[in-house]
């Protein structure tokens, strides 16, 4: 595929990821630390149901053999010690790498801040990762996949983890409706929480 | 539908993960977002220092190939996507969001800017060092049962759940 075809072809899913994103809410700061802070779970129904659709389409398309699986390196001191540090991002950013472009999109100023420090952190990774290449933090490592190991088809551990989730988000949903996550202003910002600081920044006198 | 200001996050859930058939088919390649940083970062480093396109890493993420940009078409066209939604259901936002004051426990903007900043930064280092973030490893790595995924969205919920708890304030 020419590279003016792939742009297109990006431009076109990014923008209905977008949409997605902006409409499902899961780009607002109150929704992402609210569920880190473990009373918000708009972020885990939608992470959920979308790992479990897209393990419908490649149980399908890898199991009639139209794909290739494309599984990340089983490199678990990257994988470990990064995550950390990727999860305390998101706490702190209140956003995600692909999310922080649907707050800039939305409107959100302090976005603009959050991709600036990632440009930062991703150019400071890339001086630094031919000396991390060849440590506990380099990615030589297999490629594992959980049904490979037990020795099943993909496909079938894909329906298994499908089942699963279907069962999580069932609980989940009658546990915590997700039209009461929402908040007010649709932004995670939940009624209920005494506080006097409910108005937004910018409508506070200058200090 | 597309006037409406908030989707169930099913079906939300569902578009997202259907964005594979196109990413695996037409591209060849599982969906995710922070390879883009590297690309955009490495092209712009490399105005004022040269010499980063001789890191292999960096060559290989700047390089003219339909995966690199891509990603970068992607992540432009996320923040038109989510641009073009607020603006047909009326869901303006505030510079900032409002549940800052109460994480942050202050109404300074200049705080909260640095905050975001210093997260992002945080975030990628930590997305880059993983080989992946919420999309690579979490919804694309999971639901492919990658083993090294599953650890890294597992780590990735700890850290999160950590410093939500710790270092923010209730919201």
């Amino acid at each position: 595929m020419s590279l003016f075809l792939a742009v297109t072809v990006g431009v076109a899913m990014g923008i209905v990821f977008g949409f997605a994103l902006e409409k499902s809410r899961v780009f607002e700061p109150g929704i992402i630390v609210g569920q880190m802070q473990l009373r918000n779970f708009i972020m885990l129904k939608i992470f959920l149901t979308a790992v479990a659709t897209g393990a419908v389409v490649l149980a399908i398309l890898n199991g009639f053999g139209y794909v290739k699986l494309q599984p990340k390196a089983a490199a678990y001191g990257a994988d470990i010690v990064g995550g950390l540090l990727l999860g305390a991002g998101i706490s702190l950013a209140g956003a995600c790498p692909g999310t922080t472009l649907a707050q800039v999109g939305a409107g959100y100023r302090d976005a603009l801040f959050t991709v600036a420090g990632g440009l930062f952190g991703a150019i400071t990774f890339s001086y630094a990762q031919p000396a991390l290449a060849n440590t506990f933090l380099g990615q030589n490592a297999p490629k594992l996949v959980f049904t490979s190991l037990v020795g099943v088809p993909y496909w079938t551990g894909a329906l298994v983890l499908v089942a699963l989730i279907i069962v999580v988000l069932v609980t989940l949903e009658t546990w915590s409706p997700w039209t009461s996550e929402l908040g007010n202003d649709v932004d995670g910002d939940l009624p209920g929480v005494p506080s006097p600081a409910k108005r937004p920044l910018h409508a506070r006198p200058a200090e | 539908m597309l006037t409406r200001k908030a989707w169930s996050p099913y079906f939300a859930g569902i578009v997202i993960g259907l964005l594979q058939i196109p990413a695996f088919l037409l591209i060849e390649t599982a969906l995710g977002t922070s390879s883009s940083y590297v690309t955009v970062g490495g092209v712009v480093t490399s105005w004022i220092d040269p010499s980063i396109l001789k890191i292999d890493y960096v060559a290989r993420h700047v390089a003219a190939t339909g995966k690199n940009w891509w990603q970068v078409a992607l992540v432009f066209g996320i923040a038109v996507g989510a641009f073009l939604s607020m603006r047909l259901s009326g869901a303006k936002r505030h510079a900032v969001s409002p549940i800052w004051q109460r994480a942050l426990g202050s109404p300074s903007p200049a705080r909260r800017y640095a905050v975001a900043f210093l997260g992002g930064f945080i975030l990628l280092l930590g997305a880059r060092i993983a080989d992946g973030c919420t999309s690579g490893h979490g919804l694309s790595g999971v639901a492919q049962l990658a083993v090294g995924s599953t650890v890294a969205v597992a780590a990735m919920f700890v850290g999160g759940i950590a410093t939500a708890m710790l270092l923010l304030r209730r919201i």
